[in-house]
């Protein structure tokens, strides 16, 4: 088959499909998840996930396990984590490794044979878009009747449409981009204020994926309270995708938390624009609001996947994008956002958190505003 | 005995069950005879390269003592067989369980650290698995340590179809192939089927090894036939390959026949 030509040979590492399917399951609610293969595959995410409170091993293959198999190992783990963690639900994700040599994880669970579900996620990383490694734990989790059919279908279509927005605008649209820390946060933080002194009507968008929405959401919070302190609150519009309906079980717990900080901050959400994984469409949805309603505003403060918001609905505004992806800096630029700015390290902060966390932008803003 | 100091390290592949063991244990036993320091590896997962050799015994594999978790010294790895042979056999997984191919890998990186047999030796031969299937079985060539390719074929089609890939095989890692052996099966104008094959893919057909049943008698009972069977007709025909490969220092890069040119070379 020849491949397709559309699809252009992307030089940087890009989000691992394994990382992907361990992030699903602790949406899923996992309580231990194990890693088939060598130690340090996905070490630096098995630690972030331990952070958010679930249980991350791993069957260490090494030499021997590569050369003879990890069977064994992978019982007498699933008997030991039972043992250990007493979890009420597993997974247990592939790796390069042990999907090459052929591993069977059924077998295992078979053998093994803990008295509580088990979601099996064969997956290696060698997919171009790493949300293949998304689907095949939902899949798995479909077939464990983890999930519904329904709620499967809707997770498909979100994961498509990721894909898709990673391709137009984000980190896949590119063979190679260099890493930027963005614009000055404290000239943008200025320039905020300033439009807001002068009487400028704008819009927060809160558009944030899943649990990184704890820190984007504190800039919607910083830029209503300055404009309440400048008593120009009512030329501030917001809108969040935190619709608490929707969503895997720990995805909807974070929109739920996220609500309940507002509402005590006093800060009022005038649109919701979906729930916390759907970010890839949520953008129409604000886009089409602001057409509708808000075509007149004179800026926009977009958070979380900024570049899922349609261009043609805010062009005539000036932007400012805050993102967590040194990469994504660059194509932002390109689209025509005015100010680009870089939560660096965000994730690791939005993890094992029930409430909305400081991010550097919303302190930046507070601290110029005291200046003022 | 060897002119030049660095040891001839060679590999004889083909179809599997064309006979590679055989030749290879025979034609270890023959240099031997002749006085040569000789070295078998055993590259199968099957582990019965040097079974001949050994009267029949079988030795621990460098993969089962890894796998034990022993700190491996060259004396439980290295055995004495059939007139100072030395015999190693590398081991594997099940079948249908693990990776043999990096099995394969692992072995010959340790043996190289552990040993260094191989150095003093004036003939070493690895026996390789039939079947290509991945990068671990050609390990032995892409990690520099066979230095000549040899290649075993009936003038059947099937096995001479498997050689052929091999030779393009060879080619594309830019290693020489070094002569044809034909280990006969008694079908129509074999010697001669195989003859020309081995000119036109530019090589030469160094040795044409008749089927006689003593080579199974032999095998049945564990040895060789140098061992069982010195005087025999086909002893001698191993002497004279062995000696054919002592001497040999003419190696080419092959090139592969076009399908339609084998099949018709066959007719």
């Amino acid at each position: 088959m020849e491949k397709d030509k559309k699809e252009i040979s992307i030089i940087h590492p890009r989000p691992s499909s394994i990382v992907a399917a361990l992030y699903t399951l602790r949406d899923l609610n996992v309580d231990v998840a194990i890693l088939h293969g060598p130690p340090g595959c996905s070490f630096k995410h098995a630690r972030l996930l331990e952070e958010d409170g679930i249980h991350v091993v791993t069957t260490s293959l090494d030499e021997n396990g590569f050369v003879f198999g990890g069977h064994d190992e992978l019982v007498a783990l699933l008997g030991k984590v039972t043992e250990m963690f007493n979890p009420k639900l597993i997974g247990i994700v592939g790796t390069c490794v042990s999907m090459i040599i052929g591993e069977e994880l059924h077998d295992a669970v078979l053998e093994a044979n803990p008295d509580v579900p088990v979601i099996e996620v064969e997956v290696h990383a060698g997919y171009r878009n790493n949300t293949k490694g998304v689907l095949f734990a939902l899949e798995s989790a479909l077939d464990s009747g983890i999930i519904t059919e329904k709620e499967f279908d809707r997770q498909k279509i979100l994961l498509e449409e990721a894909t898709m927005v990673e391709k137009r605008h984000g980190a896949a649209s590119k063979e190679y981009l260099a890493p930027s820390r963005g614009d000055v946060k404290y000239k943008v933080a200025q320039r905020i204020i300033e439009l807001l002194k002068e009487g400028k009507r704008g819009i927060t968008i809160m558009n944030a994926k899943k649990e990184t929405g704890y820190m984007f959401a504190d800039i919607t919070v910083a830029v209503n309270e300055i404009a309440k302190q400048l008593g120009v609150e009512s030329n501030i519009v917001n809108m969040a995708n935190i619709d608490d309906t929707l969503g895997l079980p720990r995805v909807r717990h974070h929109a739920k938390c996220i609500m309940d900080d507002f509402k005590e901050r006093g800060i009022k959400i005038h649109h919701i624009i979906g729930g916390m994984d759907e970010y890839p469409i949520a953008g129409d949805i604000a886009g089409k609001l602001i057409e509708e309603k808000y075509s007149d505003y004179d800026f926009v403060v977009i958070t979380g996947v900024p570049h899922a918001i349609p261009m043609e609905s805010i062009s005539g505004m000036e932007i400012v994008s805050v993102t967590n992806g040194p990469r994504q800096v660059l194509p932002m630029k390109e689209m025509g956002h005015d100010h680009v700015i870089v939560e660096i390290d965000l994730h690791p902060k939005t993890l094992g958190v029930n409430n909305i966390v400081e991010s550097e932008f919303g302190a930046t803003l507070r601290e110029v505003a005291k200046e003022e | 005995m060897n002119d030049s100091k660095k040891p001839k390290i060679i590999a004889i592949y083909g179809k599997g069950g064309i006979g590679k063991s055989s030749t290879a244990s025979n034609v270890a036993a023959a240099c031997a005879d002749e006085g040569y320091k000789v070295m078998i590896i055993g590259c199968d997962p099957k582990s019965d390269s040097s079974i001949t050799l050994l009267g029949g015994k079988r030795i621990p594999t460098i993969l089962d003592l890894i796998r034990k978790g022993v700190d491996i010294t060259e004396d439980d790895v290295v055995f004495e067989g059939y007139n100072g042979v030395k015999c190693v056999e590398v081991g594997g997984p099940e079948p249908g369980i693990g990776c043999a191919g990096r099995g394969i890998i692992v072995a010959i990186q340790k043996l190289k650290k552990i040993s260094k047999v191989q150095d003093e030796c004036d003939l070493v031969i690895y026996d390789v698995p039939g079947d290509i299937v991945c990068g671990g079985f050609v390990a032995p060539i892409r990690k520099g340590l066979v230095s000549e390719a040899y290649v075993l074929t009936s003038g059947e089609y099937m096995p001479l179809y498997a050689a052929n890939n091999i030779c393009r095989g060879l080619s594309k890692i830019n290693t020489p192939l070094s002569g044809v052996i034909c280990n006969a099966r008694n079908v129509s104008r074999e010697e001669e089927i195989v003859g020309k094959f081995a000119e036109e893919i530019g090589s030469d057909l160094i040795a044409f090894i008749p089927k006689e049943q003593i080579v199974q008698d032999c095998e049945r009972d564990g040895f060789s036939v140098m061992e069982k069977a010195p005087d025999s007709e086909i002893a001698q025909v191993y002497r004279n390959l062995a000696r054919a490969i002592m001497s040999r220092n003419k190696s080419v890069m092959a090139n592969a026949l076009e399908d339609e040119r084998l099949r018709e070379l066959t007719r």
